[in-house]
């Protein structure tokens, strides 16, 4: 079973509406609060870390980061660390994109009692 | 769109016109296999990591039967320095026939993962096992303390660790894998023919990058392109050092299996010598992550490691069970793969390229490049 890279709020730090770095994720849902993805150089099968934004004042009960290959059909061999840094931030470490070619970044986030799933795809050469 | 399509010396009558072939985006991809040799960092897990003497002694360690409990072989009996520190034999003869092929032992330092199932995290852990295993060098712990201590390399064991009274024979154990890592961190291929063709490519040396054979660059082309090798043949090591199901039956009998991958994990997760064990000797315990953080998949049952291409040409024969003898097997095998034999549930890469004879001579001729040759 493939497990989630997963952050549990520990705190009641609210999300704040955001002067947010890096690019729109795609959300699933109409109406789903912003959230950013800022990643710098993606190398192939190296380890690398990326920043989540989530612009919104809402309690972030729970966010989740993984990546699919949607080609191949398969994900990430490892399960990445999530670190809270406050005010809707996140960093993702431990990322690795072990083939090139397309990957799909999935950001799972709940908050004000429900969760909107993210994606936004980067091509790892 | 051909880059780069200039003659070489055109005003020149009877002159050969040489090209390079590859388009802008192949000679992206390209660039994406250096510098080489790699910058790789002095093991943090292991304390000796880089030392001469340590080297020295390891080497000597190395090449000799004092490793095996009954002085009958000694590591490189099964990795010859002079095959490309691995053997003609399909698979590794200890004390009894083993189950896969001698994998080369060059450019192993700073790599994720080791032996083809991935079952130590370390350099220094896959040097101790093939020690104690029972079909393997035999040793126990106190055989080994017992072996180096009434040994010439007595002295220069202690000039590195310290009086080896003051260890336990595990220590001594662990001492010795460290110091055979050291060594074996040294053994790196040398630059190559390709290498030279990307280092032209690099600096934009047209005519540098043109002497490069075409039928190698046409062989890169399919490794890029229709023959999808670049997806875990990729970086300088020409590896992903990842694990992957190549199509090679895993079924040893009728009634066993080599588990690959599964049985690595298996090995790996009960291991005391992994980067985050008492054995490290990295107080930060930097690529612990790793093996904290591993996702287990069934489909793990018969990966394997991808092997590095680096000095490929020199290491027959081939796959984890050395059942392909030479290279033209191995074109043949992706050329002509059974699916049927694939995970049902695995990744959807392989297909059956069906090659035509120029293209896999081509391929060859390209994989010959990545070895310096005689």
């Amino acid at each position: 079973m493939i497990r989630w890279a997963v952050w549990l709020m520990a705190s009641s730090g609210a999300a704040m509406a955001c002067d947010a770095d890096g690019v729109p994720m795609v959300a699933q849902e109409n109406e789903a609060p912003a959230v950013y993805l800022a990643v710098g150089e993606v190398p192939l099968a190296q380890p690398f870390s990326m920043r989540v934004t989530v612009c919104d004042d809402r309690a972030i009960t729970a966010l989740r980061v993984d990546a699919i290959m949607p080609a191949h059909q398969h994900g990430m061999n490892y399960t990445p660390r999530v670190t809270a840094l406050g005010r809707g931030v996140f960093a993702v470490d431990e990322m690795l994109f072990h083939m090139p070619g397309r990957w799909q970044v999935q950001v799972d986030v709940a908050l004000g009692g429900q969760a909107t799933s993210y994606t936004f795809d980067i091509a790892a050469r | 769109m051909k880059a780069w399509l200039v003659a070489a010396v055109l005003a020149m009558a009877g002159a050969v016109q040489a090209e390079v072939l590859l388009s802008d985006a192949e000679i992206s991809q390209t660039l994406s296999f250096g510098p080489w040799p790699p910058q790789v960092r002095p093991d943090a897990s292991n304390r000796v990591s880089g030392q001469a003497a340590a080297i020295a002694l390891g080497a000597a360690l190395f090449n000799d039967p004092l490793l095996s409990v009954d002085g009958a072989f000694s590591c490189a009996s099964c990795h010859d320095p002079e095959q490309g520190f691995t053997t003609p034999q399909a698979r590794a003869v200890g004390r009894v026939l083993l189950d896969r092929n001698s994998p080369s032992l060059r450019n192993l330092a700073g790599l994720r993962w080791y032996g083809w199932g991935g079952k130590s995290d370390n350099l220094w852990a896959a040097s101790l096992h093939p020690i104690v295993d029972a079909q393997e060098m035999g040793h126990r712990p106190e055989s080994l303390k017992r072996a180096i201590s009434e040994s010439l390399y007595a002295a220069d064991f202690q000039g590195v660790f310290g009086d080896i009274r003051d260890q336990d024979a595990e220590m001594v154990l662990v001492n010795t894998a460290k110091l055979l890592s050291a060594y074996l961190e040294t053994l790196v291929t040398p630059p190559t023919a390709f290498d030279a063709f990307r280092e032209a490519l690099a600096r934009g040396d047209q005519a540098a990058a043109e002497r490069y054979p075409d039928t190698a660059q046409r062989g890169l082309q399919l490794f890029l392109g229709r023959g999808n090798c670049v997806f875990c043949h990729n970086g300088a090591r020409f590896s992903n050092n990842e694990f992957h199901d190549a199509g090679v039956p895993y079924f040893l009998s009728e009634t066993s299996v080599d588990e690959g991958r599964f049985g690595g994990l298996n090995f790996l997760l009960s291991s005391a010598y992994t980067l985050d064990g008492v054995w490290s000797d990295d107080a930060e315990a930097t690529g612990a992550w790793w093996v904290r953080n591993l996702r287990r998949s069934h489909a793990d049952f018969g990966r394997f490691r991808t092997p590095s291409l680096r000095g490929v040409a020199e290491t027959a024969p081939y796959m984890h069970d050395g059942s392909l003898p030479d290279l033209e097997a191995v074109i043949r095998h992706y050329s002509e793969i059974d699916t049927e034999r694939l995970h049902a549930d695995g990744e959807a890469i392989l297909a059956p390229l069906h090659l035509n004879a120029q293209e896999s001579a081509d391929l060859v001729a390209f994989l010959e490049t990545l070895s310096a040759g005689p």
